[in-house]
């Protein structure tokens, strides 16, 4: 690129926002004469080597209007004065984090800051930061896409409204609209109908004190998700929520979150443990570490689902509980009909309850894989024998090669 | 169960231990501007020189995955090779993976580079033109600097760049565009523009981040200021906890600029905030010391080299180097250094003494029986690794037992060779421990006890001639009974597993205790390394002595870390600095 030729443009560049904002101007007389300084020695010597000494001086130049400017728009300095809050503090240093470009929230209230001071270490802060930040973003889309929704609606309605005013009188129509107020209206009858005559399935809430709130807030959405699935169903479970201390944590989060609802559900919430409530013998706890296999569905059992997020690595929490109370355990299948591949075998609470119910509904088990998330499996397997005698032939000659023994168990317990 | 192979082998890759010693100083900034990195990364126009480090780990495991297949049928014929070093030696887990060829060659993928980085000051015409020519979706400034910052080109320019931006925006650059820059000039140890850079921020900015305030004392300690910067260091301190690397950097100023009663100030305050140090810094420590003619730096240094034996932490290559220098620097005291190995029976090849014994003391001992017992067997809820009932017969069978040899892991060495039957293999090592007239244990589980093709009932009952046996439930774990047992029969029992135990020595509750349970199990592991079945079982042989630094008065011993050799978390060095004093 020669500089010879393309030497007047910067000047066009400069001149525009230069003739744009005024206030700034003595600022750009200054910059625009280091330009011309520096510029015109550059059309005598065209060679670039030969140019350095006043491109040097020329390099320099922002360093002076980034001290001056401050001085005009009057910040403070980089005080260190001993009485400052902390909190401030740390409202500055967020704020330094997001002109780095870091994953932090832009706006943030007293109590998040007061939480962030709260954390032990600098991960979960960083941690916490990043969660708010991403809370942020995505209460941002949702507002944008609102406003969208709104400025096409008024576009629609604008465009049609003479139109419409002229069509609607003349239409017969059978029914009113109210099909969401009949929909709930049918889901309550048949949701009585399930609390009298409906197979009970049993949420062990008792796991309370294994996890952290975070963890308990997603156990309570997954707890609503599958009660809503419930409900919509052909023939519904009749759900117990077992173990379910009264003005306990789970109990609080499942008022706030159903509010008036809560003492409306069609379904058994219960302080008493669910070996209280139904004979030992008829209960199946459904966990992932256990044993035994669950190969078909029974009418004439109670199935146990330990409402439990677990990101803490906490392996074998809810056989231990089985074990303690003496009960059957199952786990789904999956080996048999999913090729897995990655993630745990511990299912959501949701996914549970939609497998379960169409397992109830006569479903194959095929059809109640289906929820199993797709990113977990890369496919079904065919099942013949001669493929299952295969498999279990590998497992045992392979699998204890040549790695020590504990750590592959352990592995395979987790899942 | 198969599919989990990849994984932990995979991950056996991912946790090599090489904190901060192979990195340069430069490359754990480059975490600051990673969050921007990713914007680009997968950008199809523009791939980049240097591979991030993320990046690569992904592409293993993406192509250990790919090769899985191939590696199954290769890996059943690969044994450990008997020549093999020690279970726990530094290197000797580098040396079992690469026996794995599927692990060897993965060319990165080729380098494309569409922008070349330009390696003079360029003009804002010629920028104008470049960012013409620049289509990703981060702009272009922050994008082109941090090229820059990763090639380390020189700042001019980067300068010619802020300048430009500069001109463009009102004379304002932005807060990112000068850290990098800072970045650079730390980096080139360009002095006066870090001054000048402090000078600005100082104006423009009443309190910096984290990853300012670090590359402005890192940047300003090897100047006059550097008191400057333990002002930063106390600004940082108000919002969040400095890094190892913030006091690293201000304990190097102090003691550069000769302000010894500072640079230990610094280190205490460090040790308060239970930091491990850098052993940078402590080698710094010792580097100074060279000079220093006072009994207290002395005593402080002994401390350091305590605190090293503490903590189990080896110093590398180079600071052994000046942990010599120092001592034979002693004025008066005439030490004299060696660079040895260890001989199996515990000696030093140096200066023939015995070095420290891999046994605990009694009270350790006793420390750790009970902590296995609370923590690993039962850990809050003796229902998840076992049962009440079944830790009650397990006692009640332990106690009436007299004290064994050997605790067999059943199971572990049942499945050694997977060509043979597990039953035979069992009863062939209980047989020969038996002929050594030693008292064997053997832990399995009941499952083993049922008659298949896999497990005959007649062989096991030769087993349980020859061996008492604990049989624990299916669900039950069998190797905290393992641990047990060893630990209650006493300090003459070993345990015959290949298992490293990882899991259950993350059970204890903290960093002394595993490091307990580590020494203990380096004395106490028998691991076959026999490669074919039926053949005589040898064992790896057990370590007689400790490998941590350790005192007689007039002697020193240091085990440290060669520059070339990958020691994983779990290993020991081999190599020893040998010192002592001429009487």
């Amino acid at each position: 690129m020669s500089v010879s030729i393309t030497f007047l443009r910067p000047f066009t560049r400069v001149l525009v926002p230069f003739t744009l904002h005024r206030k700034r101007r003595v600022l750009y007389i200054r910059i625009l004469q280091r330009y011309m300084s520096s510029k015109i020695p550059t059309v005598s010597n065209p060679s670039k080597e030969s140019m350095s000494p006043s491109e040097q001086l020329e390099l320099d130049g922002w360093k002076i209007t980034m001290k001056s400017s401050v001085q005009e728009e009057g910040i403070s300095t980089f005080s260190s004065s001993k009485d400052e809050d902390p909190l401030a503090a740390t409202r500055e240093l967020i704020e330094m984090w997001r002109l780095l470009g870091k994953e932090v929230p832009e706006h943030i209230s007293e109590e998040e800051l007061k939480t962030i001071m709260e954390c032990v270490s600098k991960s979960s802060k960083k941690k916490y930061l990043k969660y708010l930040y991403i809370r942020e973003k995505m209460k941002k889309a949702k507002q944008i896409k609102k406003e969208m929704k709104v400025a096409a609606k008024e576009q629609v309605n604008k465009d049609q409204l003479p139109e419409t005013t002229k069509e609607d009188k003349q239409q017969n129509f059978l029914f009113l609209r109210l099909w969401d107020r009949r929909m709930d209206i049918a889901m309550g009858w048949k949701g009585t109908q399930a609390m009298q005559f409906g197979q009970p399935l049993v949420f062990d809430m008792a796991y309370d004190d294994c996890m952290k709130p975070k963890e308990l807030q997603n156990a309570v959405s997954q707890l609503l998700e599958s009660e809503g699935w419930n409900r919509r169903d052909v023939d519904p479970f009749h759900i117990y929520f077992c173990n379910l201390k009264t003005d306990g944590a789970y109990h609080r989060e499942l008022v706030k979150r159903y509010g008036d609802k809560w003492n409306k559900l069609l379904l058994t919430a219960t302080e008493k443990s669910h070996v209280d409530l139904f004979p030992k013998d008829s209960i199946i706890y459904l966990t992932a570490d256990s044993p035994n296999v669950m190969t078909t569905f029974r009418h004439d059992k109670i199935y146990i689902v330990g409402s439990f997020v677990d990101k803490n690595m906490q392996p074998g929490a809810s056989l231990a509980k089985a074990k303690r109370l003496k009960l059957a355990t199952e786990c789904l299948p999956l080996d048999k009909y999913l090729q897995w591949d990655t993630g745990t075998k511990n299912l959501t609470l949701d996914q549970m309850i939609r497998i379960l119910l169409c397992l109830k509904n006569s479903g194959s088990w095929e059809e109640a894989l289906k929820f199993v998330p797709r990113r977990k499996h890369t496919g079904y397997l065919e099942i013949s024998q001669h493929s299952q005698d295969f498999v279990n032939r590998l497992k045992k000659s392979k699998t204890f090669s040549s790695f020590p023994r504990g750590s592959v168990n352990r592995r395979s317990q987790k899942n | 169960m198969a599919f989990y192979f990849t994984g932990i082998r995979s991950f056996l890759k991912l946790w090599k231990s090489n904190p901060y010693l192979g990195v340069g100083p430069g490359h754990a900034y480059l975490s600051l501007f990673l969050k921007d990195y990713y914007g680009i990364r997968n950008h199809r126009w523009f791939s980049l020189k240097p591979m991030s480090p993320q990046n690569t780990k992904a592409m293993n495991l993406l192509i250990a995955k790919a090769r899985y297949g191939r590696k199954r049928d290769e890996g059943s014929n690969k044994k450990v090779s008997a020549d093999s070093p020690h279970l726990f030696a530094a290197g000797a887990a580098k040396k079992r993976s690469e026996m794995n060829p599927q692990s060897k060659d993965h060319s990165l993928p080729p380098v494309r580079n569409i922008i070349q980085l330009p390696t003079k000051p360029l003009n804002s015409e010629e920028w104008n033109k470049l960012k013409e020519d620049f289509k990703g979706k981060t702009n272009f400034e922050n994008w082109i600097i941090l090229q820059m910052v990763k090639c380390h080109s020189s700042i001019d320019v980067a300068k010619s760049v802020l300048a430009w931006v500069a001109a463009n925006n009102n004379g304002v650059v932005g807060y990112n565009l000068l850290v990098k820059y800072l970045y650079l000039c730390v980096f080139h140890k360009e002095t006066a523009e870090i001054i000048d850079v402090y000078e600005i921020m100082k104006a423009r900015y009443k309190r910096l981040e984290s990853g300012g305030y670090t590359l402005l004392i890192r940047g300003l300690m090897h100047t006059d200021r550097w008191r400057e910067a333990l002002l930063l260091l106390e600004d940082l301190k108000k919002v969040i906890i400095p890094s190892k690397m913030n006091y690293n950097d201000c304990i190097l100023g102090a003691l550069l600029h000769q302000d010894v009663n500072v640079a230990w100030k610094l280190y205490q305050e460090l040790l308060g905030h239970d930091i491990v140090p850098m052993l940078e810094t402590l080698k710094a420590f010792f580097d100074f010391g060279k000079g220093v003619k006072d009994d207290e730096y002395l005593n402080k240094l002994q401390d350091i080299l305590l605190y090293l034996r503490n903590n189990q932490l080896y110093p590398g290559e180079s600071f052994a180097h000046s942990i010599k220098t120092w001592f034979e620097s002693i004025p008066g005291e005439q030490w004299k250094g060696h660079f040895t190995t260890i001989q199996q029976s515990g000696q030093c090849l140096g200066c023939g003494k015995t070095v420290e014994s891999i046994c605990l003391s009694s009270e350790e001992y006793e420390f750790l029986k009970e902590r296995i017992m609370k923590d690993v067997i039962d850990g809050g809820d003796l229902y998840r690794k076992t049962t009440p009932q079944e830790l009650k017969r397990f006692q009640n069978f332990i106690k009436y037992c007299p004290p064994f040899d050997i605790v067999i892991d059943g199971l572990n060495v049942a499945k050694m060779f997977p060509e043979a039957r597990e039953s035979q293999v069992l009863v062939d090592v209980v047989s020969q421990l038996a002929k050594q007239n030693l008292k064997v244990l053997v832990l399995g589980r009941k499952h083993m006890l049922m008659q298949n093709s896999r497990w005959r009932k007649d062989d096991m009952e030769k087993v349980q001639k020859q061996a008492s046996c604990f049989f624990a439930d299916n669900i039950s774990e069998d190797d905290p009974f393992l641990l047990y047992a060893t630990l209650h029969s006493g300090n003459h029992c070993k345990f015959i597993t290949k298992d490293l135990m990882r899991d259950h020595k993350a059970c204890l509750p903290d960093a002394k205790t595993q490091r307990l349970f580590f020494k203990w199990q380096q004395g106490h592991q028998l691991a076959i390394i026999s490669r074919h079945p039926g053949s005589r079982i040898t064992f790896q042989r057990i370590l007689s002595y400790d490998t941590v630094v350790q005192t007689t008065g007039d002697s020193w011993h240091i085990p440290h870390d060669e520059d070339l050799v990958e020691r994983y978390s779990y290993e020991v060095p081999t190599k020893w600095l040998c010192l002592h004093r001429k009487t």
